[in-house]
């Protein structure tokens, strides 16, 4: 089910008030967050986050693409490396 | 044969049924296109005049987007998620089901026919 309309998207308020304050000094640095289910806004399109994904932060930059999706989207949480070998012993 | 939106033939069915052999038709839009129309949707496909034929023809082409169109539309949304490299494009790219279902067993649809793998449940390789 899909959320709300009246509620609009989802945005975590303190990294919404970082975008802000970067944009009015000029764009610079990534901002590294955990916020995963924060909806990209159009603000966001330019700005660079570095996304946790429980191990570590992944860089992602906004698109125009991107609006509408979750940061977390973008900052995979597995890593798959195959399956193993039997024949040849362990994980090849 | 009656000719509607391009390639599509069906004919001697019900027109409200003969509709949905159309990519992008189901029940649901057949029936809206009849209302438009004001066609009986109980008339078979071959009885129905040019006129007739015709003006389905153009409620199609102004209010749904079918066949060709659709098709393009769909594989460009799946493009999209592809080339923003976000979860569900991933997903899609591996051939795996795209919207959370579980993969340990099942999702035989995305993944195609089973390959049995040696060793596994038990019986040992």
């Amino acid at each position: 089910m899909s959320r709300s309309t009246k509620k609009g998207p989802h945005v975590d308020e303190k990294l919404y008030r970082k975008v802000e304050r970067q944009v009015e000094s000029g764009r610079k640095v990534p901002i590294k967050t955990w916020a995963r289910d924060c909806t990209i806004v159009p603000e966001f399109v330019g700005m660079t986050f570095q996304v946790h994904n429980g191990r570590a932060f992944n860089e992602v930059f906004c698109t125009e693409d991107m609006v509408g999706h979750k940061l977390g989207e973008f900052s995979p949480t597995r890593v798959f490396r195959g399956h193993t070998n039997k024949k040849e012993g362990l994980s090849s | 044969m009656p000719r509607i939106a391009g390639v599509d033939i069906p004919e001697k069915k019900k027109i409200l049924y003969s509709l949905q052999y159309i990519h992008g038709i189901g029940p649901k839009v057949a029936a809206d296109i009849l209302a438009k129309t004001g066609i009986d949707p109980n008339r078979r496909a071959s009885e129905l005049d040019d006129q007739e034929l015709s003006s389905i023809n153009s409620t199609i082409d102004t209010g749904f987007v079918v066949e060709g169109a659709l098709r393009r539309q769909v594989q460009q949304d799946i493009q999209r998620l592809k080339d923003i490299r976000c979860l569900r494009g991933d997903r899609h790219r591996k051939g795996l089901p795209v919207r959370g279902q579980r993969t340990r067993t099942n999702a035989r649809t995305r993944k195609g026919r089973k390959k049995t793998v040696a060793g596994k449940k038990g019986v040992k390789g």
